[in-house]
């Protein structure tokens, strides 16, 4: 009946761009703070919160195609504006200390973040779909799909590539490189380690809120979205492994493309596959797909 | 060792005591718990229900309010989650000028209050618990549904997809994944095999309640090609679901089924094209003849309107009926009782078997405590008069046509209806 | 890490006291303000599977999981109740404790091998495929909408609902003292003081011919059945279980009572649990859209001030009264 596998592959893939966002900053903070930020995914909320309110509030006045800039506007508010204040603040204190305290402080920081964005945003869901009405709909196999959605696609492969390259040919790219293959060496040349931090965690932030923003023209915004992400994105992560760039992407495309089969094949374990392959994957190989030994500390 | 234990038992309820006994002096306000949504997805309904509320208790203590006391209503919200929900009943319970519940939007909420009503000896009135699971193994004294089922809402759908498309071949589902959405799923798959069995159900999905994205299930569904597509999302599920399934062509590919739709008619109903099959599970549609025709309805919907600047949607018709409902039986306590201000166990004793002239219609007390309520069923039509669609081709199914006789197991009841249900069923558009 | 009494029977003392106080506690609130009594109840549910978690944290170990054993031990009393018949209620918690220790005893055997991060996402992992088939299994466990839980009976007594909330507030309270004294014992036996050398420094434990990972899956299976145990009391209490028992932020909330009631002696895990759960009672009243961020804050607080919790500042404020 469903030989036709390419909308089980498109979907597969829409699913994994939005995944890739909020796991690549996940593992991009980790890889350069070893922190793991449970409070990761309340910037993707926040992110799809105000891109969504600046977009209505955009179209209300009758500025339609200004309103896509509230995408892209919306994230660099955030990441500027809690990157460097949190990172100074709450998460400089944890580098170095046991795990335990490392995920307690940023899981004290989920909750009062779930907390503003309660008191900032309300508690009721909304929507703004401006942006997949203005670009239309392709025909694929004969499914109907938003071009937005394909959007995403080209929109996540070149996130994923531009961070590659800067990474791996800017300059800053190389001092981040630097500091995540050796902090105290790049300390003693002479690096900024410190800004180096704030940089990173500020990426991270940005990609994360990118990831909550672009998804917001598709999906209700509604409180519990933070919660559902970061523990998609924990799962994503540690199945690329942690810290690795190439990891997540891999993993965002394999638990993209399982979970939209499952919808076609067997609708009952949709929910449950990510984890599914987390607990493969970890029980097998501890530091995911791509990580490497020399983590453990004993 | 028997004897042992008896002796501890006895030493444990000896150290108890009684419990508090309740008041019967008349009090100085109706206290009233009302639970409901007011955050998160359920407040798409919640909050409709409980602006409903805030304009009846004020109709009610306009007038005199209950016995000549003033209502005073307490919400509480659901978003909070089940456990929580309890502790809170359990503290209103304790406070004896609460004498009475309107508890539970969510099924998994009422499913949870129902026992602990029945434990704490409390009369609960069920405003939105639509479940029939509900009374299905368990008999309450407390418990009451001031509304009608799934079984009556989905029979009702069914037979009206059959009276204007009678030769349907194909059926999907895609419904919420809790016990609301599989119960419907049940009902309207049995009833379509039961009135037509040569009907193919080619997929089911039951996507988690409050899922904030239905993109790969629309996809999927859109290449299962299915000639009718039935669903019982609601509140921001349902909005959800249309704004994202609007721009893929689902409302036109396939014939639709919004077994709630009426209740997002004002806020996304301009997305859909004329034809799409909507309910009000009940008889809550404003616009009715019934509820056009009642005086007091149409200050409701006035005053409901002014306040909020929107029409009322169905859920607020079923917490409204249902406060008059609760007024009612006060009512009929006192009357019974000359004035004396009623027990909680008097006021369950007087909603037995009560009938009740709501705002949109009737509704019944049955001796199994269940509620019978009409059933309203149309599609979708344009409008010149709203700037919405509004329902037209509308029937209104008698309840005891489609509700389950007491003590029938209601899946057993289904599956013996025959196509005679449907020849002596009222047609679409016989009701206005 | 270690307890800082006057004396090892000094010490056992000043904890027997100290739990005692908070059994009165507990047991005097609801007597005033009656709807408390539930409230109390839960929270020692929660306060023993804390009190798991932070056996775990004493050894450098953070699960984001843990909540899977409460609801192991949630549906365990809603299934032998409904499927084995089992209906009385102190049989009920000896048999899900005892299915929930089973069930820690299989996971630790994998999770022994992981520390730190791993450790911690593993646990994360399991226990939100647990929270999936929890809600996706409809027929079997009745998906999101949950299990009812009926009122089982006390010693073969049938009582009516108040009556069976009191003897359930009192046998909670009782399992409290019981359970933490026990638990105090083995963590001051020599197994006990392996676990904070795992903390300090594995490879010594080990040149020393003790097992890291035998003291690890002892201490795993330990605190998966205090928190079965708790899951069990919340059930009965509550009397419906749900899948989000054990979502993951249900085990970041176990890490946080821990914490934030300290995790230097066994009373801190009660502790913890009344403050977090009474300000969860009063905040939803007065502000219900911040009282996680009330949490939030006093979990900060407490990690960035009080590295010993709660229970570290009242040993502090004794202490100084002592030396008075």
């Amino acid at each position: 009946m469903f030989a036709n596998y390419v909308p089980v592959i498109v979907d597969g893939l829409v699913d994994a761009a939005l995944i890739f966002f909020v796991a690549v900053g996940l593992t991009l903070v980790f890889s350069v703070a070893r922190v793991l930020n449970v409070a990761h995914g309340s910037f993707y909320a926040l992110g799809a919160y105000l891109s969504v309110v600046i977009g209505m509030w955009l179209t209300g006045h009758g500025w339609i195609v200004a309103s896509l800039a509230a995408l892209l506007l919306s994230p660099i508010l955030i990441a500027v504006a809690l990157g460097p204040l949190i990172e100074r603040t709450l998460l400089r204190w944890t580098y170095g200390r046991p795990e335990a305290l490392q995920i307690l402080v940023t899981f004290g920081l989920f909750l009062v973040l779930e907390d503003m964005q309660k008191l900032i945003f309300g508690v009721e869901p909304y929507s703004q779909d401006t942006a997949v009405q203005l670009f239309g709909v392709s025909h694929i196999s004969g499914i109907v799909y938003p071009n937005y959605q394909l959007l995403l696609i080209v929109l996540a492969i070149m996130v994923g590539i531009g961070l590659r390259l800067m990474l791996r040919q800017t300059r800053i790219g190389k001092l981040i490189a630097a500091v995540v293959a050796d902090q105290e060496m790049a300390q003693t040349i002479g690096i900024d380690v410190s800004r180096i931090f704030v940089l990173a965690f500020t990426l991270g932030v940005l990609l994360a809120a990118l990831g909550g923003a672009l998804a917001s023209p598709m999906i209700g915004v509604a409180p519990g979205l933070g919660a559902e992400a970061i523990v998609l994105a924990f799962a994503v992560a540690a199945i690329g492994g942690l810290g690795q760039i190439e990891g997540a992407a891999l993993a965002a495309i394999l638990v993209g493309l399982t979970r939209a089969s499952a919808i076609y094949w067997a609708p009952e374990f949709q929910p449950v596959v990510p984890y599914l392959v987390m607990v493969a994957v970890l029980l097998v190989r501890p530091y995911g797909l791509f990580g490497s030994v020399g983590l453990r500390r004993i | 060792m028997k004897c042992l234990s008896s002796i501890i038992a006895a030493l444990l309820l000896a150290v108890i005591g009684a419990p508090a006994t309740a008041q019967t002096s008349k009090p100085a306000e109706v206290d009233l718990g009302i639970f409901t949504f007011t955050s998160g997805p359920g407040a798409a309904y919640g909050v409709p229900g409980r602006n409903a509320a805030d304009v009846v208790i004020g109709q009610i203590n306009a007038s005199g309010g209950i016995g000549g006391v003033p209502v005073k209503p307490i919400y509480v919200d659901e978003g909070q989650g089940t456990n929580a929900v309890v502790a809170e009943f359990r503290k209103l319970a304790s406070d004896s000028n609460n004498q009475a519940m309107i508890a539970a939007l969510s099924s998994a909420n009422c499913l949870a209050l129902a026992p602990v009503a029945e434990q704490l000896q409390m009369p609960t009135f069920m405003w939105n618990c639509d479940t029939h699971q509900l009374f299905l193994k368990d008999k309450y004294k407390y418990v009451y549904r001031t509304n009608s089922s799934t079984v009556p809402e989905f029979v009702a759908d069914a037979l009206y997809l059959l009276a204007v498309k009678p030769n349907v071949k194909t059926v999907a589902i895609i419904d919420p994944d809790y016990a609301f959405g599989r119960d419907a799923g049940l009902i309207f798959k049995q009833t379509l095999k039961a009135l037509k069995p040569d009907i193919e159900v080619v997929a089911e999905l039951y996507p988690k309640l409050g899922s904030p994205s239905f993109n790969t299930e629309i996809s999927r569904l859109v290449a299962a090609k299915p000639d009718v597509i039935f669903s019982n999302f609601w509140g921001a599920d349902l909005e959800n679901f249309a704004r994202q399934a609007a721009p893929r062509e689902l409302f036109t590919s396939s014939q639709v089924i919004l077994a709630l739709g009426e209740s997002v008619l004002q806020s996304v109903g301009n997305l859909l094209p004329d034809g799409v099959i909507i309910g009000v599970i009940g008889d809550g549609w404003w616009k009715s003849s019934t509820a056009q025709a009642n005086p007091q309805t149409k200050a409701f919907i006035e005053d409901y309107r002014k306040r909020f600047n929107e029409y009322p949607v169905f859920p607020s018709f079923k917490m409204a009926n249902t406060i008059y409902a609760v007024k009612a039986v006060y009512d009929k306590a006192l009357a019974t009782n000359k004035g004396r201000w009623p027990t909680r166990d008097e006021l369950v004793a007087a909603a037995k078997g009560i009938k009740v002239d709501t705002l949109t219609g009737t509704l019944a007390l049955r001796e199994d405590n269940d509620g019978l309520v009409d059933q309203i069923v149309g599609v979708t039509e344009k409008s010149s008069s709203y700037p919405f669609p509004i329902m037209g081709n509308m029937v209104r199914y008698p309840a005891n046509l489609v509700t389950p006789p007491v003590g029938t197991d209601p899946i057993a009841w289904i599956s013996k209806l025959t196509p005679t249900m449907l020849a002596n069923a009222p047609k679409p558009g016989s009701y206005k | 890490m270690a307890y800082s009494g006057p004396s090892v029977f000094g010490a056992f003392d000043m904890v027997v006291w100290q739990l005692l106080a908070l059994a009165v506690a507990a047991m005097a609130l609801p007597v005033a303000v009656p709807w408390l009594g539930f409230v109390i109840t839960v929270a020692i549910g929660k306060g023993l599977a804390a009190l798991g978690v932070a056996m775990l944290l004493r050894g450098g170990l953070i699960s984001i999981g843990h909540a899977l054993y409460v609801a192991v031990g949630a549906y365990a009393t809603a299934f032998l109740m409904l499927s084995v018949g089992m209906n009385e209620l102190f049989l009920l918690l000896v048999c899900t404790t005892a299915i929930t220790m089973a069930s820690g005893l299989v996971i630790g055997a994998f999770m022994a091998r992981y520390r730190a991060i791993f450790f911690a996402m593993l646990n994360l992992a399991i226990s939100m495929v647990f929270f999936t088939l929890l809600s996706k299994l409809y027929n079997l466990t009745g998906g999101s909408d949950g299990m009812r839980v009926a009122t089982p009976t006390v010693l073969g007594v049938t009582l009516d609902r108040t009556k069976f909330d009191l003897v359930l507030q009192f046998s909670a309270v009782a399992l409290m003292v019981v359970v933490a004294l026990l638990i105090d014992r083995y963590l001051k036996s020599p197994l006990g003081e392996a676990l904070t050398a795992i903390h300090a420094n594995e490879v010594r434990l080990e040149y020393l011919g003790v097992s890291a990972r035998g003291v690890i899956l002892a201490v795993y299976t330990i605190s998966a059945a205090l928190a079965g145990l708790g899951g069990a009391i919340t059930a009965v209490a509550i009397g419906h279980v749900v899948p989000e028992l054990s979502y993951w932020t249900a085990s970041g909330q176990l890490v946080l009572i821990a914490v934030l009631g300290g995790i230097s002696g066994v009373p801190g895990a009660f502790i913890g649990a009344f403050f977090f759960e009474l300000v969860r009672t009063f905040a939803a009243d007065f502000v219900p859209d911040a009282w996680n961020a009330i949490v939030g804050v006093a979990l900060l607080i407490v990690i960035f001030f009080l590295p010993q919790g709660l229970y570290g500042l009242l040993q502090r404020v004794k202490m100084r009264k002592a030396r008075l």
